[in-house]
């Protein structure tokens, strides 16, 4: 019996040409192969095949210079046990996936803003969405002058201002320095949440507002059952963006803080980057990749039940 | 048209005459990977060059990379089995490398070469060398010592620099005052251990197998510290900056005294216009202890060409390309000879240069900080975070030292 997707399948039920290769299906299947073959081979190439190595490294007791030996679980029991830094970079990343929320509705609000008949609402979109662009290593170094104690803005505005009477080292207190890290990642990220909900907000039908208002629905009311419902789609494009950001936010902890003081900014990421390149030990640090990996994974699932659960599905007319 | 037979016979010729020029190019180049030395690309060029002369028909290939770049790229190239032939690296990377078999033995090469050896201090040299195998040569050196504010002394009264470890937090305290701070001290790479080294505490037992530092002393020391550090007569800056910040507090001219490497003369003078013979004061620190911070260079075990690469080592530090070298950057590169010339011609030209690299060949047998152990990267990250938690308040200096005990024994024992 043929399988119903088969290629034979889908020619009988054609019912063109004669042959393997006349029939009109098939062509097409092996056409539009031919244009993904370099793409999936690249995809295989660059995301499957590192990713399967990572994770039969994670393993092995291996470095660049010498041979690889298995020791099974090794590395997950030393990391799950003994690593009590790994815990510490794990509960960082935690929270800082919990700062992306907090971006969005910033985001929402700004968005909300900017989208009514503010004067000037134009300016303040283009003001807020400046901040994105910049190079996250310059967001870094500014911010981190921004934050010192010594010759700092922050510390000079807040003292002006009669709320501190001793200049605070925000990148130097165990107690600030990562709330001082995720302060700028949302400020720097901010302006790219609000164009992508602006642009959902624009997109909402007016018809519905006019309804609601025809109807006497209170103004929280249709933000509630108007707006929220209908900006789902972009709040879900935001979460996942916060999300797949918290877990590749190296750049600007490794420029601020380097994960200190101590490790109260460490993140997965930074920690990976410091075992497998600061320590060589590339084995241990494809296991904390690969707990990283699925940590993800985990959370993008749920992301998409939250959402639906048909995210990123194309819709078809 | 092509037969089926042509096609075969070419197929065939064809990988042999595409690997034709690649076989010949290995057996005559080699390549050459230096740390963040961009600026001094002519100079570079002009060494390469003259080896070129001295060896027709030899390719030299330059690589750069940025100090946080180079180790990653190195180790990507050693895992490809592609490693570059000559190697710099800067402090105690090289011992991984070395442990681990990446690195040539230049042990015999030495032996055999006796006045290659003789080039050199041998206390630098011996920097290089693990369990006995020597598999660096100097490139350019550079330890610790104290650069200290004279005006904010006379302004405290102090008529000189400290002489202990206890002289240290008293001046500091003398001299920290509203945004005035006493003393800096540069944290990577072990800089801030003759802080330690002059109280007596060691790191390691002496076999380096198990930690040593979890002694009352060692408490004591670092409580004074985080006390120091809590007042303000110790910047805090020097727990959390790296090398732009504290330098630059230096610079600010507001903090009387900073344990850096003879480098960090160069950035302090080019950001603080205070800075001249009669307002810097330059020192060795207590008890003549210092860290090295040196940089060498070294030929991979996985070259093609070993015997190019010895030789381009021995011709980049010979006197000439040595002498170069220490004019141009004014530095000191470890070559007696050339050392000797540049100091000489700096006693007149730049005294204060003078008084700062003259430090540098001075006690190195008080040299600390730089145990010869493949670990010293985990050692490092396993006992600095513990220290910084106790300098910065966040644990007792009991409770700091014993969690930096359990994570340092635990990374030895794994060697």
């Amino acid at each position: 019996m043929t399988p119903s997707g088969s290629p034979a399948h889908l020619a009988r039920r054609a019912g063109t040409g004669t042959g393997w290769w006349g029939r009109k299906r098939t062509r097409q299947a092996a056409l539009i192969l031919c244009f993904l073959l370099p793409s999936l081979a690249i995809f295989l190439l660059y995301r499957v095949i590192p990713l399967g190595w990572n994770a039969i490294l994670s393993f092995q007791s291996w470095s660049p210079m010498r041979p690889p030996r298995w020791v099974g679980f090794e590395h997950y029991e030393e990391m799950l046990f003994y690593d009590d830094i790994f815990w510490t970079a794990l509960w960082n990343t935690l929270i800082w996936i919990g700062a992306a929320p907090v971006a969005i509705i910033l985001a929402l609000g700004i968005a909300l803003l900017v989208n009514s008949d503010l004067k000037g609402a134009s300016v303040y979109r283009t003001i807020v969405f400046l901040s994105y662009p910049l190079m996250t290593v310059a967001v870094g170094i500014i911010w981190r002058w921004m934050y010192d104690e010594r010759g700092g803005f922050i510390n000079w505005a807040l003292r002006i201002a009669g709320i501190i009477d001793r200049p605070l080292g925000f990148l130097q207190s165990f107690d600030l320095a990562m709330a001082s890290v995720i302060v700028t990642d949302i400020w720097q990220v901010i302006g790219f949440y609000m164009i992508i909900l602006l642009t959902g907000l624009q997109q909402i039908p007016q018809h519905l507002y006019e309804a609601a208002r025809v109807d006497g629905v209170p103004r929280h009311a249709v933000f509630l059952y108007v707006t929220l419902p209908m900006l789902r789609p972009s709040l879900f494009l935001c979460a996942v963006i916060g999300l797949l950001n918290s877990f590749t936010s190296f750049d600007l902890v490794y420029v601020m803080t380097n994960g200190g003081p101590g490790h109260a900014t460490e993140l997965l990421i930074t920690y990976i980057y410091k075992l497998g390149f600061g320590q060589t030990k590339f084995d241990y640090a494809a296991a904390v990749t690969v707990v990283q990996f699925l940590l993800l994974l985990a959370l993008t699932f749920l992301a998409n039940r939250l959402a639906g659960g048909n995210a990123g599905a194309v819709e078809k007319d | 048209m092509l037969s089926r037979r042509t096609l075969l016979k070419a197929s065939a010729v064809m990988p042999a005459a595409l690997a034709a020029p690649a076989i010949g190019q290995t057996r005559r180049s080699i390549s050459f990977l230096t740390w963040n030395i961009i600026d001094q690309e002519p100079l570079i060029r002009g060494w390469i060059a003259s080896f070129q002369r001295a060896n027709p028909g030899v390719e030299v290939e330059w690589l750069d990379k940025k100090g946080p770049e180079l180790p990653p790229f190195y180790q990507t190239q050693l895992a490809a089995g592609t490693p570059p032939d000559v190697v710099n690296t800067q402090g105690a990377l090289w011992l991984e490398y070395a442990a681990s078999g990446a690195l040539m033995d230049m042990t015999p090469r030495l032996a055999a070469e006796p006045e290659v050896k003789n080039r050199f201090n041998a206390n630098y040299l011996s920097n290089w060398t693990l369990q006995g195998r020597n598999y660096m040569l100097p490139f350019y050196i550079t330890k610790t010592l104290l650069f200290y504010n004279k005006t904010m002394f006379q302004r405290a009264g102090l008529s000189g620099p400290p002489q202990s470890f206890d002289d240290i937090l008293a001046f500091a305290g003398r001299m920290a005052q509203g945004e005035s701070t006493g003393f800096l001290t540069l944290n990577f790479d072990w800089l801030y251990w003759p802080l330690f080294a002059m109280n007596g505490v060691d790191l390691l037992t002496p076999d380096l197998r198990r930690p040593a530092f979890n002694t009352p002393k060692a408490i004591e020391v670092l409580e004074k510290l985080a006390r120091a550090s809590e007042s303000g007569a110790i910047n805090k800056i020097s727990w959390t900056g790296r090398w732009v910040e504290p330098n630059g507090a230096f610079a600010a001219g507001n903090v009387g005294m900073l344990h850096a490497h003879s480098p960090a003369y160069f950035f302090v003078r080019g950001q603080g216009n205070w800075v001249n013979g009669d307002t810097l004061g330059v020192a060795h620190a207590p008890g003549n202890f210092s860290t090295p911070n040196s940089h060498g260079l070294g030929v991979s075990r996985g070259s093609r060409n070993p015997d190019l690469a010895w030789a381009f080592v021995k011709h980049v530090t010979a006197n000439e390309q040595a002498g170069q070298l220490a004019t141009q950057r004014r530095i000191l590169t470890g070559n007696t000879q050339v050392d000797q010339a540049l100091l000489a011609s700096l006693r007149s030209e730049d005294p204060l240069v003078h008084s700062v690299l003259s430090t540098q060949i001075e006690h190195t047998d008080k040299m600390v900080g730089n145990w010869p152990m493949p670990q010293d990267a985990r050692v490092k990250d396993a006992f600095w975070p513990e220290l910084q938690s106790a300098l910065l308040g966040r644990k007792s200096a009991r409770q700091a030292l014993a969690d930096a005990e359990r994570r340092v024994g635990r990374e030895l024992s794994r060697a």
